[in-house]
């Protein structure tokens, strides 16, 4: 194991050199309109906007660390993924709440060998119930059957690499044979929309699969991880969602109430008080939009006349999202006189999914998916320990 | 004890959780001394429920009391409104008599039971029958009444019975009207010293400066003493708007906004005629305690605004605040429909 952390280390280190020394040079291809509102803006600005989100691990001088989180985004359009992804997967993805983790990138994985890994990942169940690591799920006679898909339709760009979902069966001695099979563990890999300098710069070997999500028993999620590690040489590591990621979730979301309701948009703070104060805070979903509607209108030219006519309503911008929060705030704060802000959002939610701080996820609509996948993508990109 | 009451008693012993038996039993407090010790609590459940059958023969109690220390559900005061001339002069006799003479006119078969406690609360009990079905005591209401006040403290009752325990309630009392008073809480104790201001209260007076803390090194006197004294004024303000010692443990309050967004950095908003409709929630292990300290570490800015404030002082915890009129709006809590 030392020597491969040792290889893997060294490798990872040429990487991140060059992509940094390419990054200096090249200008990048795509992404144009993005690059152009950073550098009209103070490029201050957007470093302390992405600072909250970005890995303190990290610590090194902001020339070096170009990446952090996009203080411009894209709102989330129809996207026609029911068309796009099997059905069946797609029902799998939504409506279950996952525990969120990024994971390094993947040393010598292979989309074709999927079986092999099915097959590889049973057996180190079946050693690990033995040698007593994993949780019992369902009595003694439960053996386990893993299956490994791919997840197709997902990606957006040409870096993405496919999406793989594992679930695990369990196979009871007694079970009918047509009884359908829930799996009592489920997990995917993703990468949507990912930083494509930062992949186009990985070495051939490995595949950038940032974003995990699992949901199930925790002995089996701590089983899959230690398999994954052993076999790829990668890391995994909890992925908080941070108060500016959930401050963007709220505004995506409430930016779509035009197109599918939001029913609500739910906040959840807590105070830190003795004993602590929780606060739960619904918007009504038609006054939540209007709220969100004037500060995207009262935003005037930000950075120059010619960005807003190429951006139009698409993008985002970070100081929208702020605003829109600061509204709800400060109504919050005229009747209570209580700062919000001293206080930290645990949870957001609306009828298109909910997300926590903790790292739980869930998405209730499938046609948001990507916009939230690609931010959560962003999130794990950041967390990377180099 | 007839079939039906040996039945009820198997059924609530195997209702309450082992551990909490013995327990549940003391604080019944139906058993004399040498029946408590009899019970031998290493056996099973089913040979004590017996033991305990045996010992109720020989005493024939009132066992649905036991139900009292299992109950876990939400209590809800109500206020009576408008009292006739000799509301004040109803004593226990006749409020017991009325009140099951009146509650039987209006239900077929129901059973009632009275007794009051030592601290002026008189505990009602009600197993709900009909026409063709005989009480449910598995399923009892639980009505608690201050004699000489006029609240009334109700628990797990359902939207059909309750019209007719308040038309029974409002006759036998001597008032007009019975109305909901917007409190409810898990604890009965709570909500009742809440509404019946039976807390330490504070009143504006000089209130003692905390001694400084003696075991801090390096601190500027200017900054101590200027910050000692802003920390005492707020714990001052936040005392009086919450009360002194100990709190009534309230779990939460709900306050429903319908007010006018006014912000002057957003135009559009504030030009808005719709209310900016939403629910906010607070929630705590003790309420109260948390919003004394907001205020106190001034998290919650001083003077505390009335709408936290209103809790104690009008005891109450659900809220629908609406503009009042013209100017800053102001806060008006209207009785939940």
């Amino acid at each position: 194991m030392e020597r491969h952390q040792n290889r893997y280390n060294s490798i990872l280190l040429i990487t991140l050199l060059k992509y940094y020394f390419l990054k200096e040079t090249r200008t990048p291809r795509n992404n144009v309109v993005v690059h152009r509102r950073r550098k009209s803006k103070s490029y201050r600005l957007s470093y302390r906007s992405g600072l909250g989100a970005a890995d303190s691990r990290l610590g090194w001088s902001p020339a070096l660390t170009a990446r952090r989180l996009n203080t411009s985004r894209k709102a989330a359009g129809i996207s026609n993924i029911a068309e796009r992804v099997d059905p069946g997967q797609l029902a799998l993805l939504v409506k279950t709440e996952w525990q969120l983790s990024y994971v390094t990138p993947l040393h010598q994985f292979r989309h074709t060998q999927l079986k092999s890994y099915a097959r590889q990942l049973s057996a180190f169940i079946a050693a690990g119930k033995q040698q007593g690591l994993a949780v019992e799920v369902e009595g003694l006679q439960t053996t386990f059957r893993v299956s490994f898909s791919l997840v197709q339709g997902m990606t957006q760009s040409d870096e993405d690499a496919e999406s793989v979902l594992v679930q695990i069966h369990s196979k009871r001695l007694f079970a009918r044979q047509d009884e359908p099979q829930k799996p009592v563990w489920s997990g995917w890999l993703t990468c949507i929309n990912g930083n494509p300098d930062y992949l186009r710069a990985l070495p051939k070997d490995f595949v950038c699969l940032p974003l995990f999500g699992c949901s199930g028993a925790d002995g089996l999620s701590a089983l899959v991880k230690s398999w994954f590690q052993q076999s790829f040489d990668c890391c995994f590591g909890l992925l908080e969602i941070s108060h500016t990621s959930l401050q963007w979730l709220m505004a995506l979301w409430t930016n779509c109430h035009a197109e599918s309701g939001i029913q609500h948009l739910k906040m959840i703070w807590t105070l830190p008080a003795a004993p602590p104060l929780q606060v739960t805070y619904t918007v009504d979903p038609e006054d939540a939009w209007e709220l969100w509607s004037s500060v995207r209108k009262g935003k005037g030219g930000g950075g120059g006349g010619e960005e807003e006519e190429e951006a139009g309503e698409n993008y985002i911008d970070i100081e929208e999202v702020t605003s829109f929060m600061q509204g709800l705030k400060s109504h919050f704060y005229r009747h209570f006189r209580l700062d919000l802000s001293a206080g930290s959002l645990n949870q957001v939610s609306t009828a298109l999914g909910s997300a926590k701080y903790s790292g739980r996820m869930k998405i209730s609509n499938s046609r948001y998916m990507i916009t939230t996948l690609t931010l959560l993508t962003e999130c794990a990109l950041l967390k990377m320990p180099i | 004890m007839d079939d039906s009451a040996k039945r009820l008693l198997q059924r609530l012993m195997r209702r309450i959780p082992t551990p909490t038996l013995r327990s549940a039993l003391e604080k019944w407090g139906r058993l004399t001394t040498e029946q408590q010790k009899s019970m031998d609590f290493t056996q099973s459940k089913w040979a004590l429920t017996e033991r305990l059958l045996g010992i109720c023969e020989v005493n024939s109690a009132i066992f649905s009391e036991i139900q009292i220390n299992v109950n876990q559900g939400m209590w809800y005061a109500f206020q009576l409104m408008d009292p006739e001339d000799d509301a004040k002069s109803v004593d226990l006799t006749q409020f017991k008599e009325q009140f099951k003479s009146h509650l039987r006119e209006l239900v077929r078969n129901v059973s009632i039971k009275m007794k009051k406690h030592t601290d002026e609360a008189v505990w009602i009990r009600i197993a709900w029958g009909d026409t063709f079905s005989r009480p449910n005591h598995l399923k009892p209401t639980y009505i608690v009444h201050y004699l000489q006040t006029p609240y009334v403290f109700v628990t797990s009752i359902t939207s059909k019975q309750k019209p007719l325990l308040s038309q029974a309630l409002v006759l036998s009392t001597r008032y007009q009207a019975i109305k909901d008073a917007n409190l409810s809480g898990r604890k009965l104790t709570a909500i009742r010293d809440l509404l019946m201001k039976k807390y330490q209260q504070v009143f504006p007076t000089k209130y003692p400066i905390p001694p400084p803390e003696n075991n801090q090194t390096i601190s500027n006197q200017h900054i101590e003493k200027e910050q000692a004294e802003l920390a005492a004024n707020r714990l001052q303000m936040a005392c009086e708007a919450f009360g002194g010692g100990m709190l009534p443990q309230l779990q939460s309050a709900v306050y429903k906004l319908e007010t006018k967004f006014r912000d002057h950095s957003n135009k559009t908003m504030t030009e808005r005629e719709e209310p900016f409709r939403c629910v906010v929630k607070f929630t705590s292990t003790n309420l109260l305690e948390s919003f004394r300290h907001c205020a106190s570490s001034g998290i919650a800015s001083t003077p505390v605004t009335p709408l936290l404030s209103c809790i104690p002082l009008k005891g109450r915890n659900y809220f629908l605040i609406t503009d009042n009129g013209p100017g800053p709006s102001s806060q008006r809590g209207q009785p939940q429909v």
